[in-house]
């Protein structure tokens, strides 16, 4: 398995290089990553060289407007010659084949990519591997993972993308209320539910807006049984401050065996305390409003 | 040219022939499995039969939705139940899984595959992936401005349908899971607690940063693209889609009728007057219970595209009355009340052949003939004398008095 880690600052690369088998940079046109192409350009040499593999996160919609400005884009990855993209909108894939970029293609749809047969037919496309779904069971992971060997990735730490919109909640709430607030961009910004305290961390950019998660996931004692089958596991860094537990994560995944994944677990829940659940891998979400 | 379909939405039987007698050329259900909407009372094997056959005497379509995201478990019985739908003469499955649409080419090739607007289809490129899977139709995604549709329209042959009316998930559709966190119910397996509707506050850091009078909510007015439905037609688009597999047989009722003759109207005319098109909005603002908008159609949704303030639907209390039959010798409907309205009041009727006829309620009999002032006990048949003729299906709707 790769261990992958989504390379939010620039200040982490030196830091993590090391450590982790290649970082997932982009730009706000298609992700929530605020690099320039220059930026993107300067990491993915940086990668090269640190024998690093450097891939494009493309994980937003594209609309009919983008499709010229996707091929742009697409040309300047192929010349970067990179590890692989991930892509969430179907029509990268289209767009992607005359660029000889298929291969190198990774699909992350997020929330519906659910199911063995599904993934399968995806891979059956010609792309590299494809990123499962965040709400499923371990049970329904370890089935699709070991179904499709070498072939999927999955995130395995961080806070998990809830929803996502092309409405700008924030901007429209503000001039709603009539209120300035420096919003954009911004990764400190939390919504609470009238009735419920989970506070989830909401970030608008260009694109729309993203909620997350309340909670950071982890599977530190699930993540050992599936390295072996999985192409990728995914840092996501995202609403995450602190370098250094970025940087402990990271060195807790690279070393994880089934003697200390207790022990590296329970370090970190006491050395960086904060609001850790395995999500749904033992919490099923299918009940209906009956039960 | 074939001409534009009418596609309306059915969560029972009974409402399910009310689109079809209404005027719609085609409605779209659940079953009780592989179904979202699992709060609409959806449509067992045998509904499922009679809907097709009752659909095929008035040259309709049924189409099934099986558009949950499939996990793995879900699967089962899916093979058995396609070939059920093939077998009774379904014309379509609207699906969200690729694999899926594989499934039903082999099992099932007499249905067709619409992919469901839960994969969010905003590109031409997007569409042909789609079709390269084996998709018949492509529902686009609802974030798809007019110029868009126009331009998606125009490269691809693939037929699309594009959503005119109804509620509108604020966030793109298959890619919200926050009911998944908020109550454990899988928004992309029929679970929706539409938590975007709710009401949150707003903190940077610690610091609350959101009005406690006007809390943040991400709900969005309902769509009516009743202005661009001539443009729809003009660059092809193959199905006009109206949302609501949970609204009532009156919201059907209405919104089907209004969308049928704006419709007809702009074939029979080539176009729509801003007066026509002005009648037509104030008619679909009859079934409307929460306010309404063109969306993304006309380019971004600012804060004007929002409710703030407002938790969910509101109720509409104007339909009043479902008629059952009529008595042509005594001339007297046979009715089902549906809520309050009493002897003076004024009610217009409404049906697939009557339009917005109106009358003052003067004399009412409940089932055992002893006449009644007012009817205010839901689902109670009453008689009640009328002045022209009614026909089972028609509404009576109650006209709001300028002091109501």
């Amino acid at each position: 398995m790769e261990l992958l880690v989504t390379l939010r600052k620039k200040t982490l690369l030196d830091k993590i290089a090391p450590i982790v088998d290649g970082v997932i940079i982009g730009r706000l046109f298609t992700s929530a990553y605020d690099y320039s192409l220059q930026e993107i350009k300067e990491i993915a040499e940086y990668c090269h060289e640190n024998y690093l593999k450097c891939y494009i996160a493309m994980d937003n919609f594209i609309s009919e407007d983008d499709l010229e400005t996707l091929d742009a884009y697409l040309s300047f990855i192929r010349e970067l010659d990179v590890s692989g993209i991930y892509f969430h909108d179907l029509g990268v894939m289209e767009r992607a084949i005359p660029y000889g970029l298929l291969s190198r293609l990774i699909y992350d749809g997020k929330t519906v990519l659910c199911n063995t047969l599904d993934t399968a037919f995806i891979l059956s496309q010609g792309i590299q591997s494809a990123v499962i779904s965040r709400e499923l069971t371990l049970s329904e992971v370890r089935h699709i993972v070991h179904n499709n060997s070498g072939k999927v990735d999955m995130q395995i730490f961080g806070h998990l993308r809830m929803s996502y919109s092309r409405r700008k909640f924030l901007t429209n709430y503000f001039n709603e209320i009539g209120k300035e607030y420096d919003y954009l961009n911004k990764d400190t910004l939390k919504l609470v539910e009238e009735k419920r305290d989970y506070a989830l961390p909401i970030m608008e950019d260009d694109q729309g807006t993203m909620i997350y998660t309340d909670y950071i996931f982890e599977m530190f004692r699930e993540l050992c049984e599936l390295k072996d089958d999985l192409r990728a596991g995914i840092v996501d860094t995202l609403f995450i401050e602190d370098e250094s537990l970025i940087v402990q994560i990271c060195r807790d995944l690279a070393r994880l065996t089934p003697e200390n994944k207790e022990f590296i677990r329970n370090n970190l829940i006491y050395n960086h305390p904060d609001n850790y659940s395995t999500g749904y891998l033992y919490q099923k979400t299918n009940i209906s409003k009956d039960e | 040219m074939n001409k534009i379909e009418l596609l309306a939405p059915a969560k029972d039987l009974a409402k399910a022939k009310i689109a079809i007698r209404y005027g719609a050329d085609a409605v779209y259900v659940g079953g009780k499995l592989f179904s979202l909407r699992s709060r609409a009372s959806n449509f067992d094997l045998a509904d499922l039969k009679e809907i097709s056959a009752f659909a095929k005497q008035y040259n309709a379509k049924v189409f099934v939705t099986v558009n949950i995201v499939f996990h793995d478990s879900d699967y089962y019985g899916i093979k058995e139940y396609l070939k059920f739908l093939e077998k009774i003469g379904i014309d379509a499955i609207i699906v969200s899984s690729p694999a899926l649409i594989q499934i039903a080419k082999r099992e099932a090739p007499g249905l067709e595959c619409h992919v469901s607007t839960q994969l969010s289809s905003l590109n031409s490129d997007a569409v042909w992936a789609l079709r390269r899977f084996g998709a018949d139709r492509i529902v686009l995604g609802r974030e798809a401005s007019m110029d868009q549709i126009e331009e998606i329209a125009r490269k691809v042959s693939v037929p699309l349908e594009v959503f005119i009316h109804g509620g509108m998930c604020s966030n793109y559709s298959g890619r919200c899971v926050l009911s998944n966190r908020m109550t454990l119910r899988d928004a992309n397996r029929g679970g929706c607690a539409h938590s975007c509707r709710w009401k949150y506050r707003l903190y940077d850091g610690k610091e609350m940063i959101s009005d406690p009078k006007c809390l943040l909510s991400m709900s969005s007015k309902d769509l009516r693209a009743s202005a661009y439905v001539e443009r729809m037609i003009r660059c092809g688009i193959a199905s006009l889609k109206i949302e609501g597999r949970m609204k009532s047989e009156y919201y059907i009722g209405q919104v089907v009728k209004t969308y049928r003759k704006m419709i007809d109207e702009i074939y029979e005319k080539g176009s729509l007057s801003p007066e026509r098109l002005a009648y037509y909005d104030e008619e679909l603002s009859k079934a409307e219970n929460r306010p309404a908008d063109d969306g993304f159609l006309s380019g971004e949704c600012d804060s004007s595209k929002h409710l703030y303030g407002v938790n969910g639907a509101g109720v509409t209390h104007d339909y009043v009355a479902y008629v059952r039959g009529f008595d042509v010798v005594k001339n007297m409907a046979e009715i089902e009340v549906k809520n309050v309205f009493a002897w003076g009041d004024e009610i217009e009727v409404f049906g697939p052949d009557i339009d917005n006829e109106r009358f003052k309620v003067q004399l009412m009999f409940d089932e055992g003939w002893n006449e009644v002032k007012i009817a205010n006990r839901p689902t109670q048949i009453l008689h009640v004398r009328m002045p022209f003729a009614v026909s089972e299906g028609d509404m009576f709707r109650k006209v709001r008095r300028n002091d109501d």
